[in-house]
């Protein structure tokens, strides 16, 4: 009685794990990693690094770029978890210069609103972002 | 006399039984047989295993019968397309010698039957000789189009390189994943 009561608690506790998301690190490995690296270094001329992605924080067309970009739009994660990435991205990853301690942390509301609006030409977006915090 | 002529016979019988050649092989055959018997059993394989499993951490062992690294069959292959390192003067996570590994590249799940684990495999290209021809291998387990180009093995990863000429493909475990 006292095993059948352990085997069932053991398969709830499989099963709320099974549910639970993956981690943010893991959903950068399988969505992220494979072109700006392990640690968001990118490729010179090719591949953006991501270490210096919180210089998009300070505006809100600046925030909008990094949701919009089409590498997070059009990813097939919820925008609740492409949320909780770009926090942990701007945590771990941005050192030049480093996210704020206290910035304003995406949320899923604000994703799910600006990646429905479709960027036509991130790469001249980005250069007017960077030339008008210049 | 008959009772003592039996004793004896009794005890000289029995000397000859527990100290004779016969008894000598008796004993060398049990201990012959016996020996090769022990790594069969249960508790001796459970045991090897077990060593076995701790060699390698984040790593799946690999001196369990997981499969030919050289085989478009082996676990980590389920979504490699292209050929396969490990035929090619490389291997599954090193470049053949003259070509360069693509800093870019798409990067996928695999679960190995051995231990029933999804594992995190990067799929980096070898670059800048021409393609290599041997063990051509075309898997697509949780592969996307093109318009996902995170998630697809269609692409030519070696953009990434400095030379964009395609040799061979790699299957380097990064991690263990979390279930979704």
């Amino acid at each position: 009685m006292l095993g059948a009561a352990r085997a069932l608690l053991a398969v709830s506790a499989l099963a709320a794990s099974a549910h639970a998301a993956p981690p943010p690190a893991q959903d950068y490995v399988l969505e992220c990693r494979g072109c700006h690296g392990a640690r968001g270094d990118g490729a010179p001329g090719k591949v953006p690094a991501l270490a210096q992605s919180a210089r998009f924080l300070p505006t809100r067309r600046g925030r909008s770029y990094l949701v919009r970009v089409p590498g997070v739009a059009g990813s097939q994660l919820s925008s609740a978890r492409i949320a909780t990435l770009l926090n942990w991205m701007l945590r771990e990853l941005a050192t030049d210069p480093p996210a704020p301690r206290a910035f304003a942390p995406f949320t899923e509301a604000e994703v799910t609103r600006e990646r429905a609006k479709t960027l036509l030409d991130p790469i001249a977006e980005r250069a007017a972002i960077v030339a008008a915090n210049r | 006399m008959n009772t003592l002529d039996r004793w004896l016979e009794r005890r000289a019988r029995g000397l000859a039984r527990t100290t004779s050649r016969r008894s000598f092989l008796a004993r060398l055959g049990v201990l012959l047989a016996g020996g090769a018997t022990l790594p069969l059993l249960p508790v001796a394989r459970a045991q090897a295993q077990s060593a076995a499993r701790t060699a390698k951490p984040g790593e799946p062992p690999i001196d369990t019968p997981v499969g030919d690294p050289a085989s478009c069959e082996y676990w980590r292959h389920c979504a490699i397309d292209g050929f396969l390192c490990s035929c090619c003067g490389g291997s599954q996570t090193a470049c053949p010698p003259g070509t360069q590994m693509s800093p870019v590249t798409w990067i996928g799940t695999c679960r190995n039957p051995q231990d029933g684990k999804d594992y995190i495999i990067s799929y980096n290209d070898c670059c800048g000789k021409d393609f290599c021809g041997r063990c051509s291998c075309n898997h697509n387990e949780g592969e996307r189009p093109v318009y996902f180009p995170q998630r697809s093995n269609d692409i030519n990863w070696c953009i990434g390189a400095e030379s964009t000429v395609y040799h061979c493909s790699t299957a380097i475990v990064l991690g263990v994943a979390t279930e979704e």
